[in-house]
């Protein structure tokens, strides 16, 4: 007790310099606190878009599809296929099937590669809230000739609302693909690359143009919790058997996960800079307190205090200089945190 | 049999470059109840001798005995903790904790000779009474005038119950009434309570009241002498 008092007398015998250490540090915490919990939530952001939109957190496919992404690798997929999947695990919330695949989209003056998406409007919906991304127009309804671009899409083809799309590609086994189809509605895609590219339309529409009816590409399934999708990939693995293959979200984007595994190191670098600068300035600090008290150190020693004591004694000054730091800059991020977090408009760009 | 005994002790500082002989062979004996003085101009070796009693310092050749038991060849760790049980310490400056008050620079000391709580409140107060500072036991240092912050150090020095208090020039800083002061109560002290003091000085005021004067010059003993025939005379 008396060790812990003379720690904490010395730490006050300098008021200034001991509050600017402490600043030093609190506003590392802050910086670190902010720096880490951005990156943190930006990536889970990609992540989810990314599954949301794109690879969903687990998908259904025929197992020669990752590797020959065509339409010959479809699988049929219909009311018991459907059972069977949302029965096999609790935890699936949703699941979404879609047919997939790229097409020439024209309008009366350009013409662009698209990538052509069969949905179940409702479906997609629930997995990607997708009905509120819709700028202008309307959706179509099931098996209704008519199409929603991304925005990117409609501007670079010069379309608009109202307008027909004509569409030429091969569809299922070499079979020709081409069709008109009416621009019901313009939607914005997080996804900017997808946004200059993406044309929506119903499945049964496009299993038709694409002379699939009946198949998909793959289903994206949605557990409950990000945490379960191993668990219900096992399951999922179990019903299915060797026909299908399922794909969890980690298999599906390795370049994002890269990617996100670089920007961590990046920040991990700038965090260790921080650190070292302002471990400099603590270390300054304890070596001019303990530098102006040699003297009394060595009064220390003559009058009967053991070199580990003092040692304790300084180590203790230390400890409460920086426990101090790391909690005043948890005290102030924590708010910071919080205003960001509840900042209406976080989860859309 | 004697508290301290030296016997032909040495101290050579920087004995590779220039050699400075700080003490030449100095055999002395101090015994329980002495009040000594050691006297000698500056660089005479004082204060060499006193750090080498206390075992502050390690001799170059010789040895130091206190209570029969030979301190300088004793480890670090060991020696801190003899000098603890065995002998108490009044220095020239920076003799107290500047963030302790006067009561907790007096209690540190048997803190650290892990004494039980009451018994250390119950002491310190008791010290800080008899050294006249009984209403000042709160203050800090700071507020302490020099005369104060001495005889603080002398109750510190008191607190562990040493075999004997060195005091290294313990007035130099003081004005006349502050030092008789001091000595009065180190007086009253080795009286009352048969503390051995042993202390260095070149004030003479302090030289006077010794019973025992110890004269160094160049590292040496050059006198070794005895003052007073009061009634507790022993040396």
């Amino acid at each position: 007790m008396m060790y812990l008092k003379l720690a904490w007398r010395n730490i006050w015998r300098n008021r200034r310099r001991t509050i600017i250490t402490v600043s030093s540090v609190a506003f590392a915490v802050v910086l670190s606190l902010i720096l880490e919990s951005m990156s943190l939530g930006s990536h889970e952001h990609m992540i989810d878009v990314t599954a949301q939109f794109h690879t969903g957190y687990l998908q259904i496919q025929d197992p020669l599809f990752e590797d020959e992404p065509f339409l010959d690798n479809t699988f049929y997929y219909d009311e018991a296929l459907r059972n069977t999947i949302l029965n096999a695990d609790p935890s699936i919330d949703y699941i979404a099937p879609r047919i997939e695949t790229f097409l020439l989209a024209a309008g009366d003056l350009q013409a662009r590669g698209a990538l052509v998406m069969g949905i179940d409007l409702e479906m997609e919906h629930n997995l990607n809230r997708l009905k509120d991304r819709l700028t202008e127009g309307r959706f179509f309804e099931p098996g209704e000739e008519a199409a929603v671009l991304g925005a990117g899409l409609a501007r670079r083809l010069y379309v608009e609302v109202g307008d027909t799309l004509a569409m030429l590609g091969q569809g299922r086994f070499g079979m020709s693909a081409s069709g008109l189809f009416k621009v019901a509605g313009l939607m914005n895609h997080p996804l900017r690359e997808m946004d200059n590219q993406i044309v929506y339309l119903s499945l049964p529409t496009a299993q038709w143009l694409l002379s699939a009816e009946d198949y998909v590409t793959t289903i994206l399934v949605t557990p409950d919790e990000i945490r379960n999708t191993d668990p219900v990939s096992e399951s999922l693995r179990d019903a299915l058997g060797s026909e299908l293959r399922v794909l969890t979200w980690p298999e599906l984007m390795p370049e994002l996960l890269q990617g996100i595994e670089f920007d961590k190191i990046q920040m991990y670098i700038m965090m260790g800079i921080l650190y070292v600068v302002i471990g400099f300035g603590l270390f300054g600090t304890i070596l001019t307190m303990t530098l102006e008290r040699m003297k009394e150190f060595g009064l220390l020693l003559s009058v009967g205090m053991q070199r580990f004591q003092l040692s304790g004694v300084i180590f203790m000054e230390t400890l409460i200089i920086s426990l101090m730091g790391v909690l005043s800059g948890s005290v102030l991020g924590f708010p910071i945190l919080l205003m960001v977090l509840s900042q209406p408009g976080r989860t859309k760009w | 049999m004697a508290i301290v005994r030296t016997e032909k002790l040495s101290k050579v500082y920087n004995p590779d470059t220039v050699p400075v002989h700080a003490l030449r062979d100095v055999s002395i004996e101090i015994n329980e109840g002495e009040f000594t003085a050691v006297r000698g101009p500056s660089g005479s070796g004082k204060t060499t001798l006193l750090n080498m009693i206390g075992g502050l310092d390690k001799p170059t050749s010789g040895n130091v005995f206190i209570n029969g038991q030979e301190i300088s060849k004793m480890k670090d760790s060991k020696r801190i903790d003899f000098r603890l049980q065995n002998i108490g310490f009044v220095f020239q400056h920076y003799n107290l904790i500047p963030v302790f008050t006067a009561r907790e620079n007096v209690s540190f000391i048997m803190l650290l000779q892990k004494r039980n709580k009451k018994e250390i409140q119950q002491r310190a107060d008791e010290l800080l009474e008899q050294v006249g500072l009984g209403e000042r036991k709160d203050a800090r240092p700071v507020q302490l005038s020099g005369g104060q912050q001495q005889r603080v150090a002398v109750a510190r020095a008191l607190a562990s119950e040493p075999k004997f208090i060195l005091a290294d020039e313990p007035t130099a800083n003081l004005d006349t009434e502050s030092a008789m002061n001091l000595l009065d109560i180190m007086e009253k002290m080795n009286h009352e309570q048969n503390v051995t003091f042993v202390f260095s000085t070149h004030d003479q005021r302090v030289i006077d009241r010794a019973r025992r004067v110890i004269t160094m010059v160049d590292g040496a003993i050059h006198k070794d002498e005895i003052q007073h025939t009061d009634e507790k005379q022993d040396a």
